[in-house]
């Protein structure tokens, strides 16, 4: 096809694609600076304020309008998403690594770990919460929740790794071990740094995965809810753009967190890159 | 090491042995990567061993270091057999064809890696950093200490791959076609190096080649490997003015290899009994001629004496010093003639036009063809 003919439609599928991307959350910041508390949850804005930030952080004089119960939810989730980052990315690298030498069963493993990522949440969840009461295990986010949460962020955590030593050179560890290095120092001192790019990647990916999950948490977390199962409480009684609000506060820290990831990303590569301009200069 | 330096080209067994291999065989599934192979390597010397991509050399250096597993046979190291030994505790240096430097560390933190981190070395800090300098500079990187491994060129990058291993002193070097990735200008010039800096050390250097040239250069003694098994050991004029069979000949890239038979006193070929010096071997079916032995005469006329054949001119290709021409024998297979301009002023052939190669009768040699010759 013709460049003048693909531009075009390329163009019209590019601002489609941001539409759908940001159209929802850019409507939900513009609600969030609702007038309150008498102002709702949808258009027109009768006057721009930051009452609803302020009433996040209980800072309005006493109102009919209850506080989001999110609090604790928000304690709960980022810690089990923290949980789960760091057990799920320490089993994905050491996973991979098992991987780089075929063994016996070596694919039957491969497609059950994937398995976790596969099948249905609501499903994993249920069954988890039938299988903990038949056994009489109480259900907790930081246990029976857990446990989900490592299962279906694993795999990701695996996949990555995977890749990534997928194009690990293997003789710079040979090196290490003909200069009289032992494989464990080896990994600690050469293919762990090699590998931390990916290893930053993996957490990434575990921790939003497991930040905002729904399904499986809903059947198995019991009665202390998590952040996403707050959030979806709070639309059965009345919603206020207080949630608005707290949507673009969450979106703000995700993005710092993007940020971080980006920064030390950088740093880790930055040498290599440096060292390119070197080259071609 | 000292005494050492007094070691010629040819001295090489004094020092006894610090490598033996015995029957060793290495297999991939159906796959013969090794055969049968056995080698004694000298202590203090530069052993070259040539062959061909596929030939198992890699295979056979990766197997020394400890990298891969054998299926038969018994690797000795200074006499204790290290079968079962993992790589980080057999004391064998490797150079890779790709240098496999630690891209995350300096030149200077690359070159101390093994005195930091191996667990046999009692040194302190200033020690290593003493040590680590001295290799620096005896392998000629001063200055470059800080850069990173990224930001050197590829020359250098060989030379951090080099002090890096030879600063841990190691028992045994193994080189995997350590010049491959260099360009022509540069890997003449390491190449002196590399003996020059082993000569200082005293260490054994196997260096493993697919150059005829690099291996002929470098080695007091040049171990050829053919399909996994050792075709000829010898020292490098022995290799390359008697190779033991056709396909050593043929690697060597300098001989002209004529089919026929071996009749009576002479080897009957293109029609022609040709008078032979000697004898081959049994069952010796090829006629090995080296390019720069021939000389191009008009058509015989006059008595026949020494060996002839005739030919007609096909190209010329010059190449700097010498000029290489092509000859086609009657039955269409190719002879090549090599003439060193240093010595005499080109010849001019007219394409099309026929001529006389000759030759001295000992210069030929009578060959077996090589595959499964050896029993």
């Amino acid at each position: 096809m013709h460049a003048p003919v693909l531009k075009p439609i390329l163009a019209v599928y590019t601002a489609l694609f941001l539409l759908f991307l940001y159209g929802p959350l850019l409507v939900l910041a513009i609600l969030s600076f609702q007038s309150g508390p008498e102002g709702g949850p949808q258009f027109p804005i009768v006057e721009w304020s930051t009452y609803w930030y302020r009433d996040l952080f209980g800072l309005n004089p006493p109102s009919r309008i209850a506080p989001l119960p999110i609090s604790d939810g928000l304690v709960r989730s980022l810690a089990l998403a923290l949980m789960t980052t760091v057990v799920s990315t320490v089993l994905g690298v050491m996973s991979a690594q098992a991987f780089r030498q075929k063994f016996t069963g070596s694919g039957f493993v491969f497609y059950l770990i994937v398995l976790g990522m596969m099948v249905p949440g609501v499903l994993v969840g249920l069954g988890t919460a039938l299988l903990a009461n038949s056994f009489g295990i109480d259900r907790h986010w930081w246990g029976t929740a857990f446990v989900l949460h490592v299962v279906y962020t694993f795999p990701f955590a695996f996949l990555v790794m995977l890749a990534i030593f997928n194009r690990f050179d293997p003789t710079i560890e040979e090196a290490a071990w003909s200069l009289g290095v032992p494989p464990g120092r080896t990994f600690r001192k050469v293919t762990f740094p090699l590998i931390f790019p990916g290893v930053l990647s993996a957490m990434l990916f575990c921790f939003t995965l497991s930040y905002d999950e729904f399904a499986r948490t809903l059947f198995a977390s019991g009665r202390d809810l998590t952040l996403p199962l707050a959030i979806y409480g709070t639309f059965a009684v009345e919603i206020h753009p207080n949630i608005f609000a707290f949507g673009v506060l969450t979106t703000l820290f995700s993005l710092a967190l993007l940020g971080i990831y980006a920064i030390l990303m950088s740093l880790s590569v930055r040498r290599a890159q440096r060292v390119l301009v070197q080259e071609e200069a | 090491m000292p005494m050492a330096s007094q070691t010629g080209r040819n001295e090489g067994a004094v020092g006894g042995s610090v490598l033996r291999l015995d029957r060793v065989s290495k297999f991939y599934g159906a796959k013969v990567a090794l055969d049968d192979v056995s080698l004694t390597v000298p202590d203090n010397a530069y052993v070259a061993l040539l062959g061909a991509s596929g030939s198992g050399k890699t295979v056979l250096l990766r197997t020394i270091a400890g990298f891969e597993t054998l299926d038969r046979g018994v690797i000795t190291l200074k006499g204790k057999p290290v079968n079962e030994v993992p790589a980080h505790r057999r004391a064998i240096g490797f150079v890779f064809q790709n240098f496999a430097l630690f891209p995350h560390l300096s030149v200077v933190d690359n070159v101390a890696f093994g005195l930091k981190n191996a667990p046999g070395v009692k040194l302190d800090a200033r020690a290593i950093d003493t040590k680590v300098r001295a290799m620096i500079e005896l392998v000629g990187l001063s200055g470059l200490e800080g850069r990173a491994v990224t930001a050197i060129s590829g020359g250098q990058r060989q030379r951090v791959a080099l002090a890096r291993t030879l600063v841990t002193e190691p028992q045994l070097v193994l080189l995997d076609e350590p010049l491959g990735a260099l360009d022509a200008n540069l890997r003449s010039r390491m190449c002196g190096e590399l003996r020059r800096i082993r000569e200082r050390l005293g260490v054994t250097f196997l260096h493993v080649t697919g150059s005829e040239t690099e291996a002929l250069a470098m080695g007091d003694q040049v171990i050829v490997l053919d399909q996994g098994r050792i075709a000829q050991i010898g020292q490098p004029d022995e290799v390359y003015t008697r190779p033991l069979d056709a396909r050593v000949a043929r690697f060597l890239n300098c001989y002209n290899l004529i089919e026929g038979r071996v009749e009576g006193r002479g080897f009957a070929t293109e029609g022609r009994l040709l008078p032979c010096a000697q004898i081959g071997p049994a069952g010796a079916e090829i006629y090995a001629l080296r390019q720069d032995l021939i000389e191009v005469a008009p058509p015989a006329q006059g008595p026949n004496e020494g060996p002839r054949l005739p030919v007609t001119f096909v190209a010329s290709e010059y190449s700097g010093p010498s000029i290489t021409s092509f000859f086609k024998l009657p039955s269409g297979a190719v002879i090549t003639v090599e003439n060193h301009l240093s010595h005499r002023d080109p010849q001019v052939f007219e394409p099309g036009r026929s001529y006389d190669l000759t030759w001295k009768v000992d210069d030929a040699l009578i060959l077996a063809r090589g595959t499964g010759a050896r029993a």
